[in-house]
């Protein structure tokens, strides 16, 4: 009987029953040492537990509104992105109806270029060209019989470096990054002074591993060959590439050796936006994912919020009651 | 006919191609020369890498003078 009176005496000190959101936790735990001593839980406790939930409730709309933001920008850049990728095919295409594309030459000097985004939160895309160079570096070691076969690897992006550096660091050259920090996406003058840098590596043939811009939801990895003039020049002797035109013997190797340096920096140029593209759209896609999960916990957090509250005014209103009708009786 | 000029300067052909490009981009006429400029812009940053250990990073910055 006592205990029911003091738990009216704490309820009538409180300002306000039936909205206890009000009350925040500390002012709870004073009332609690100083009106209800014996209880079973601090009175408090309901409200700290519903105070947290808030908390979260809170964390969480905040995150939804942020991944929300950040759906509309990438979808906004992709669009310009997009332009960017298609008007650079015309420098690489023309190249590879020329050259052609071979990705299993057996060649000594192999170098690895793996195209990776600098930010993350974009969805997969990262990992996939990691799994990719893996796979490329350790077929380039178990294909054909060249002797004295060298793997080397350039690595752009801060992503790709974070991925590739933990098993593959010995066999890095070089790693570029921070090329979108002062423009949108990276001309072909930036990606013809990467190229430059990659060009100084000594190797026999070039494997550039990107993410090919399919479409907003479909990005597909990506082996683009450019070979180096050596290779073209041999591939020129048996025949087969550049048959239709006449090219004195003496004047072919010059040639050859401008085409493959062009060639390298249209491959990358146009692999770095392509990647760029296909970064926009899998953070776009990522990220609406990421709005749908955290509404979905807000519901259910909502819900859980709710119930607990309607649990507490419930036991409350029993206390009243029951603390009345032993007055009564 | 042996190397070009620009290759015996120690030029690759992506370089002189650019230094090129360039050229072009100065005589253009008034309108078209701020957009075609800013495509001169260029921000990296390299790290050399030797035996499995990195060098130090080197950025690369030109920023061609605005013009207007």
């Amino acid at each position: 009987m006592r205990r029911a009176a003091q738990g009216i005496a704490s309820l009538v000190k409180q300002k306000n029953i039936t909205s206890p959101v009000v009350r925040n936790a500390a002012q709870g735990f004073v009332e609690a040492s100083s009106a209800m001593e014996g209880s079973i839980a601090p009175f408090g406790a309901r409200h700290a537990s519903r105070q947290l939930l808030q908390q979260r409730m809170k964390s969480v709309g905040n995150i939804a509104k942020i991944t929300l933001a950040m759906k509309m920008v990438a979808a906004s850049r992709l669009r310009m992105a997009q332009n960017r990728v298609e008007q650079s095919r015309g420098f690489w295409v023309p190249m590879a109806k020329l050259l052609g594309d071979c990705p299993d030459v057996d060649v000594p000097k192999n170098l690895t270029v793996a195209i990776t985004s600098d930010r993350g939160l974009c969805g997969g895309i990262n990992s996939t060209v990691s799994k990719v160079t893996r796979a490329t570096l350790n077929s380039v070691e178990a294909m054909g019989q060249a002797e004295d076969k060298v793997n080397k690897l350039v690595i752009l992006g801060e992503k790709g470096r974070a991925q590739l550096i933990r098993d593959q660091h010995s066999i890095i050259n070089m790693v570029a990054v921070d090329w979108t920090k002062n423009a949108a996406g990276p001309s072909f003058t930036a990606a013809s002074m990467i190229a430059d840098e990659i060009i100084k590596v000594e190797h026999d043939v070039a494997r550039i591993i990107f993410n090919r811009f399919k479409s907003a939801i479909s990005f597909l990895p990506t082996v683009a060959t450019v070979a180096s003039a050596e290779v073209n020049d041999k591939r020129c002797e048996m025949g087969g590439i550049m048959d239709e035109y006449e090219i004195e013997e003496e004047d072919r190797t010059p040639l050859l050796v401008d085409m493959a340096e062009f060639q390298l920096a249209a491959v990358l140029h146009n692999g770095m936006l392509e990647n760029q593209a296909s970064e926009l759209g899998s953070r776009m896609s990522a990220m609406d994912s990421s709005t749908k999960n955290a509404k979905e916990m807000l519901e259910k957090l909502t819900l859980t919020y709710n119930r607990s509250r309607q649990a507490a005014i419930t036991t409350e209103l029993i206390e009243i009651i029951s603390g009345a009708s032993a007055l009564e009786g | 006919m042996s190397s070009a000029y620009w290759r015996v300067a120690g030029m690759s052909y992506v370089k002189y191609a650019n230094l090129c490009a360039d050229v072009v981009r100065s005589v253009l006429k008034d309108q078209h020369v701020v957009t075609a400029k800013a495509r001169e812009n260029v921000y990296f940053k390299t790290t050399e890498w030797a035996n499995g250990v990195p060098g130090a990073s080197v950025i690369t910055e030109i920023k061609s003078a605005a013009t207007k």
